[in-house]
């Protein structure tokens, strides 16, 4: 096996572990929830833990919707299905769910404060995988003109 | 635009696409796309070959037309 494919099963494992965190985080997200408002965050409103429970569900949902599109986006890779118009989609996709979350935690931030590290940081993927993303668009650009040079 | 003129030159010189591929080392496809007008570019290898195949010059081929 290529040093790249072994990469590229580690890398779907990995989306799969997480896709498993994001559904245990699903289940136990009133507990969860709960112990951030009350031991982090210091809140004891019943307004405020329900807030930032929505927000946590809403985060969650956008980590499904960034969590399936890469294990296609892998899925695709390990078929040598790599410099592909899907691809630029699904990687569209996820950059729209990235800033979807940011824009959650930083409502969530109104709530405790350590939302708007994770803003930053879901801003900050978002930025990474555009940039791949308009790679991976002028590559393409470029095979379809090599693949139509005859 | 850039028009590619291989089939009147193949009609002329009397020679099949098949036969024309075969010639110049390329395949069936590949002639296709350049005589449908869909390629993007020529090298000028697969000119050349073309033109030693139909006994013509590069500009029998290809002809340059006002958009």
């Amino acid at each position: 096996m290529r040093y790249d494919d072994v990469i590229l099963r580690w890398a779907k494992i990995a989306t799969i572990l997480f896709t498993a965190m994001a559904v245990v985080a699903d289940v136990f997200g009133v507990v969860i929830t709960r112990y951030i408002a009350y031991c982090w965050a210091e809140v004891f409103d019943l307004g405020r833990v329900i807030a930032l429970m929505v927000v946590f569900y809403l985060g969650t949902v956008g980590g499904y919707i960034v969590l399936i599109p890469l294990y296609k986006m892998l899925s695709n890779m390990s078929k040598d299905k790599v410099f592909d118009r899907q691809n630029t989609k699904l990687m569209t996709i996820i950059t729209a769910s990235l800033v979807g979350i940011a824009v959650d935690c930083v409502v969530g931030g109104f709530i405790w404060n350590g939302c708007w590290i994770l803003s930053v940081v879901a801003l900050f993927m978002a930025l990474v995988v555009l940039s791949i993303r308009v790679v991976f668009a002028k590559a393409i650009t470029m095979k379809e003109e090599m693949d139509l040079t005859i | 635009m850039i028009i590619v003129n291989l089939d009147v030159m193949m009609a002329k010189r009397k020679i099949s696409s098949g036969e024309l591929a075969a010639k110049i080392g390329i395949t069936q496809a590949n002639l296709s796309i350049l005589k449908n007008q869909k390629a993007k570019a020529v090298r000028f290898s697969t000119l050349n070959d073309i033109c030693k195949a139909l006994d013509c010059q590069p500009g029998d081929i290809l002809e340059f037309r006002e958009d």
